[in-house]
């Protein structure tokens, strides 16, 4: 039949070439598990990242944290082995609002040791 | 693997299969309330339809309705400020019939509009049958049309919103305004945006995934592209809009502190968070707008458009660029001399783009053989007056001259050159040049010129004045001025322009009952009245329920126009085919189209209802809950029924005979399959099944 | 034009009279063909229904982005306020919910790989696990706003504990509505009309809840563990 131009996006696709398949969803959770371990080491054990108020821990944080976004959605939501056009889809709607998010945070002057400006009048809290 | 088919999957009815076969052996009695609506005739059929093209009139019918109560209390403003310390309205009042100007001129007439264009033309112009989530596509629909009346309410329970359309905070707080205006106004607008969002996301996959074949990306017309950019910008806009809708009713039913000064939260939030939707919504107003001319001036000038890629790449670049200059509406709140700066700079480049498209549409009219239609009046129309409005608006982009005009007239000038003048004069022109392809009668032209003239001659009455008041420092948002600024003169002369372009209104209506008076005595139009390029052009006037039969295969920009005309080694035009050989006549096509369905209207009809609950009474939060349950439940548990009819097309991209054959096998050996098997669980989904890349 | 499609008339012996009430009604027309399903061909190559639930899930990113901005903005109260969020935070405890749904993403996953092959009773063991996990971080939420609330934070004590309650609210939504699509894709299922041909709206259910899990990766983080 007709299926000239059709192949699964990969062989992954096709559940029956691959009973490995959930071995690897399995082995991916592990590794998501670990991840988060990592992460609330931080939070038990912060001297571990240099201590709660160096440079290290909130890097380390949002690298694990991206580690983790990657994963699932490339594995588990499967973009990584879909057609392209949902990956572009998704990607640019998350660093459309990372952009604009950013660019809110920092007219705020969030980065940084001052507090978040404020109209004058209003309490600031201070750390 | 055996499955055993439950007695009583789909609730029954009349499924529109082919062949004239009713009804389906084997299938569950119908139950009475349940039975899938059946009627092409009468309101039933228009209120359960899933049709896009009925889909895309309502929203225009709607959108004019409302057009009338903008209209209206534009008058009302206007009349107020005939003159100093008038007490016509009061400045409560005043503020409230501000407000609802705004808010329903920009989310209930312009963007319906839009959508209306979007919904009706979109399809037809990529060669498709529907849209590719026809039930969605109606839920959108009646979202709106229940948010939009839900919000108008409010006028008899309370008084209008009076914050301004972009409602500032803590003003929008229910210190400074204890009325329920506002809550009609937060609640209406995010049942508003669910229309929006679910139109998006529908129309977003209907382009990328529906697309006749052979038609590529770069071989849709002007308008598709534009609609497709203005999805997108909806799909990323809408949500930063609701975060801040659900931040100010958390505050003002709940209790909470996003915009309590005393608690410590910052305006300023609000204002972010508005106008970062703020600005792509102004681009989404108007790309639609210049979609429509950019389809309508090749027409006019019986030339292409000048520079297709430009147009189209300009049109996206907006898009992008729309999200970095949100902050040019905050120049003088505080932000600081750096964001500023910033905002400024990315606000002048932003004309590029659109200086791009001005200097294609030009380029495109020189030099042809041009017929001033009302069309393409109303196009010439556009531009002009769209040029202006973009000329003061490139004014507000220097930060230090803004500091002067804010708040004055002078922006109220600037954005109703650009929304009036640019995306409402495109949109008659759009009326003008689609009314005989959706109703099958042409609209007067000596009334339509006289529409034209009458309406750019009110316009300019209303709004030129106001750059020379704004520049006179006459404030904006205030329901009066004193006697000794000189502001006299011109608002005099403005609110002549209103009452002058509120009887141009008047004759557009006038004309549309007219013409379809006389259209009785008159031939029908036939499908191509224009001579024009595009697809849509094809088909019968008014469209039938199929749209295409065949679906054609596209190998051209302009298709239409290349199956008529050829050129002459010289490059003259030189006519190949008549008219009546390559347009599609009349027939009764046996195709399969998506059932009509009533679950649309109800799960609508229920946010309304929750949303007056919760200004009034948790009761009513109930009702509509268990409405909306039943509305979700029914529609989940209802068989879209035909997954081939919105699918009309063949494979579509690479046409290849084989990929078609599977189809038309498919379809042979499995005909009822869509109706037995189509139950989704996914509500999101709606009525699409899953489909097979082929091809 | 001929090449293009002819209506389905042109076939009027296709009548429906064979079904037979217990076979499967879908035939896949080809083995290679992704995720089974009579289908249609789409100029993307990628089916209606997927196509639109990224698209979703990509507008949900500017949703949850405005929510975690606002909180990000808000995280200390002004003085006098209650206390701030992070003064009560049970990090074990909510480190224990974060391992829950990650576990849920991978019975999801698992349950989509099942009813793609067809075995339906792994399916519905991976789908009830699924929904159990996702109540239990719901339940493991509620537990942990009473705490917070019987230690001095309530919704309306301060800024920072209004966007700490609506960031979170909302994610508990989102959990709450996964957990009842699942549990529709598990009553469906008993009433036969999820089977191996219909395994992608199982997948695109699917889809959302991993994002959902997705958010509150971003939630742990940000919220919760960076000081």
């Amino acid at each position: 039949m007709a299926t000239t131009h059709v192949a699964p996006a990969s062989v992954d696709d096709d559940p029956d070439a691959h009973p490995n398949r959930e071995k690897q969803y399995v082995i991916i959770a592990l590794i998501l598990a670990a991840l988060t371990v990592v992460e609330v080491l931080t939070y038990t054990s912060p001297q571990l990242f240099l201590g709660e108020d160096g440079p290290v821990i909130i890097p380390a944080l949002l690298l694990l944290m991206a580690i983790k976004f990657w994963m699932v959605v490339g594995f588990f939501m499967h973009l990584r082995f879909d057609k392209k056009m949902l990956t572009v889809v998704f990607y640019s709607g998350l660093a459309l609002a990372v952009a604009a998010y950013l660019a809110v945070l920092t007219i705020f002057r969030f980065w940084g040791n001052d507090q978040v400006v404020q109209p004058p009048g209003i309490p600031v809290t201070s750390e | 693997m055996s499955e055993n088919l439950p007695a009583t999957i789909d609730s029954g009815g009349t499924l529109a299969l082919p062949s004239g076969v009713s009804e389906l052996p084997d299938r569950a009695p119908r139950l009475g309330v349940f039975t899938r609506p059946g009627e092409s005739k009468g309101w039933r059929s228009w209120v359960t339809t899933v049709d896009h093209k009925r889909i895309g009139i309502m929203y225009g019918a709607m959108a004019l309705f409302f057009f009338i109560i903008g209209g209206s209390e534009a008058l009302l403003i206007r009349a107020q400020l005939w003159a100093p310390r008038q007490q016509l309205l009061s400045a409560d009042v005043y503020n409230q019939v501000y407000t609802m100007h705004g808010t329903t001129m920009v989310f209930l007439v312009v963007m319906p509009i839009g959508a209306a264009f979007a919904n009706y033309l979109m399809p037809l112009q990529i060669g498709a049958r529907d849209v590719a989530f026809p039930r969605i596509n109606a839920f959108s629909f009646w979202c709106f049309a229940a948010g939009g009346l839900f919000l108008n309410t409010s006028w008899f329970l309370g008084g209008g919103a009076d914050g301004g359309w972009f409602m500032y905070a803590p003003n929008s707080g229910v210190i400074y305004s204890p009325t329920h205006g506002i809550d009609f106004w937060n609640l209406g607008l995010i049942i508003t945006g669910i229309a929006s969002l679910s139109g998006a996301i529908n129309l977003i996959v209907t382009v990328l995934n529906m697309r006749a074949p052979g038609m590529t990306l770069m071989k849709m017309p002007v308008f598709t592209w534009m609609t497709l950019v203005t999805q997108f910008l909806l799909l990323f806009a809408i949500p930063v809009l609701t975060v801040a809708q659900f931040l100010l009713m958390f505050d003002r039913l709940f209790d909470a502190n996003f915009f309590n000064i005393d608690k410590g939260a910052n305006p300023l939030l609000w204002e972010h968070l508005f106008w970062v939707f703020g600005h792509p919504e102004v681009y989404l107003m108007i790309l639609p707008a210049f979609g429509l001319v950019s389809d309508m001036l090749p027409v006019f000038s019986r030339k292409p458009i000048f520079g297709y890629p430009f147009i189209v790449f300009s049109g996206v670049a907006i898009g992008f660029m729309g999200w970095g200059v949100w902050a040019h509406h905050m120049f003088v709140s505080g932000i600081g001399p750096v964001s500023v700066t910033v905002f400024s700079l990315t606000t002048m480049f932003i004309a590029v783009p659109t200086g791009v498209k001005i200097l294609n549409w030009i380029a495109t009219m020189w030099g042809g053989k041009l017929k001033f239609s009302t069309p393409m009046l109303f196009s010439i129309g556009l531009i002009t007056m769209f040029t202006i409005g973009g000329l003061s608006g490139v004014t507000h982009a220097v930060a230090p001259a803004d500091t002067q005009q804010t708040d004055t007239y002078y922006i109220v000038a600037h954005f109703h050159y650009v929304l009036f003048g640019g995306a409402f004069f495109g949109f008659m022109g759009g009326f003008y040049f689609y009314w005989p392809k959706a109703f099958g009668y042409l609209l007067n032209e000596t009334l339509g010129k006289w529409n034209f003239w009458l309406m750019l001659l009110g316009f300019n009455l209303t709004f030129g004045p106001m750059h020379i008041l704004g520049l006179q420092g006459m404030s904006r948002r205030v329901y009066t001025y004193d006697a000794n600024y000189g502001f006299e003169l011109w608002n005099k002369v403005s609110t002549v322009g209103a009452f002058t372009l509120a009887t141009s209104i008047a004759l557009f209506l006038f004309n549309i009952f007219y013409s379809r008076a006389k259209a009785k005595n008159l031939a029908n139009p036939g499908p191509d009245p224009w001579d024009a390029r595009t697809i849509e052009w094809m088909i019968p006037s008014p469209v039938p329920a199929y749209n295409f039969d065949p679906i054609p295969t596209v190998t051209h920009l302009d298709e239409f126009w290349y199956r008529k005309y050829g050129e002459t080694e010289d490059g003259r035009l030189v006519r190949v085919a008549a008219t009546e050989d390559v347009t599609q006549p009349v027939h009764d096509a046996d195709v399969h189209l998506p059932a009509p369905s009533y679950w649309p209207v109800v799960t609508a009809v229920s946010l309304p209802i929750i949303g007056y609950g919760l200004i009034f009474s948790l009761w009513l939060c109930i009702i509509g809950g268990l409405v909306l349950i039943a509305g979700l439940y029914g529609w989940v548990t209802e068989p879209p029924d035909d997954p081939e009819a919105t699918h009309g097309h063949a494979p579509g991209g690479h046409a290849s005979g084989d990929g078609h054959d599977a189809d038309l096998a498919l379809r042979a050996g499995d005909p009822a399959a869509g109706s037995v098997d189509g139950v989704e669980a996914d509500t999101d989904a709606g009525s699409e099944k899953e489909v097979t890349p082929v091809g | 034009m001929a090449s293009t499609e002819t209506p389905i008339a042109e076939n009027p012996e296709a009548e429906p009279t064979t079904i037979p009430a217990s076979a499967e009604f879908i035939p896949a027309p080809d083995p290679d063909v992704v995720h089974g399903g009579h289908g249609f061909a789409t100029n993307t190559g990628i089916s209606n229904t997927k196509l639109g639930m990224w698209l979703f899930l990509a507008s949900e990113c500017l949703l949850f982005g405005g929510l975690i901005t606002t909180f990000l903005l808000y995280k200390l109260p002004a003085p006098g306020d209650g206390p701030a969020p992070q003064e009560l935070y049970d990090i074990p405890f909510t480190s224990i919910s974060s391992f829950v749904l990650l576990m849920s993403s991978l019975t999801m996953v698992l349950a989509v790989s099942a009813i793609e092959r067809g075995d339906k009773q792994r399916f519905h063991t991976w789908i009830v696990g699924t929904a159990l996990l996702g109540c239990v971080f719901i339940a493991g939420q509620a537990y942990e706003f009473q705490l917070f609330v019987s230690e001095g934070m309530g919704y309306t004590s301060s800024r920072a504990s209004s966007a700490f309650y609506t960031l979170t609210g909302f994610h508990g939504v989102h959990v709450t509505l996964g957990i009842v699509m699942l549990v529709s894709l598990l009553l469906l299922s008993f009433r036969g009309h999820i089977n191996r041909h219909k395994a992608e709206t199982v997948e695109v259910v699917g889809l959302y809840w991993h994002f959902v899990d997705v958010v509150w990766i971003l939630i742990f983080a940000i919220v919760y563990l960076i000081p």
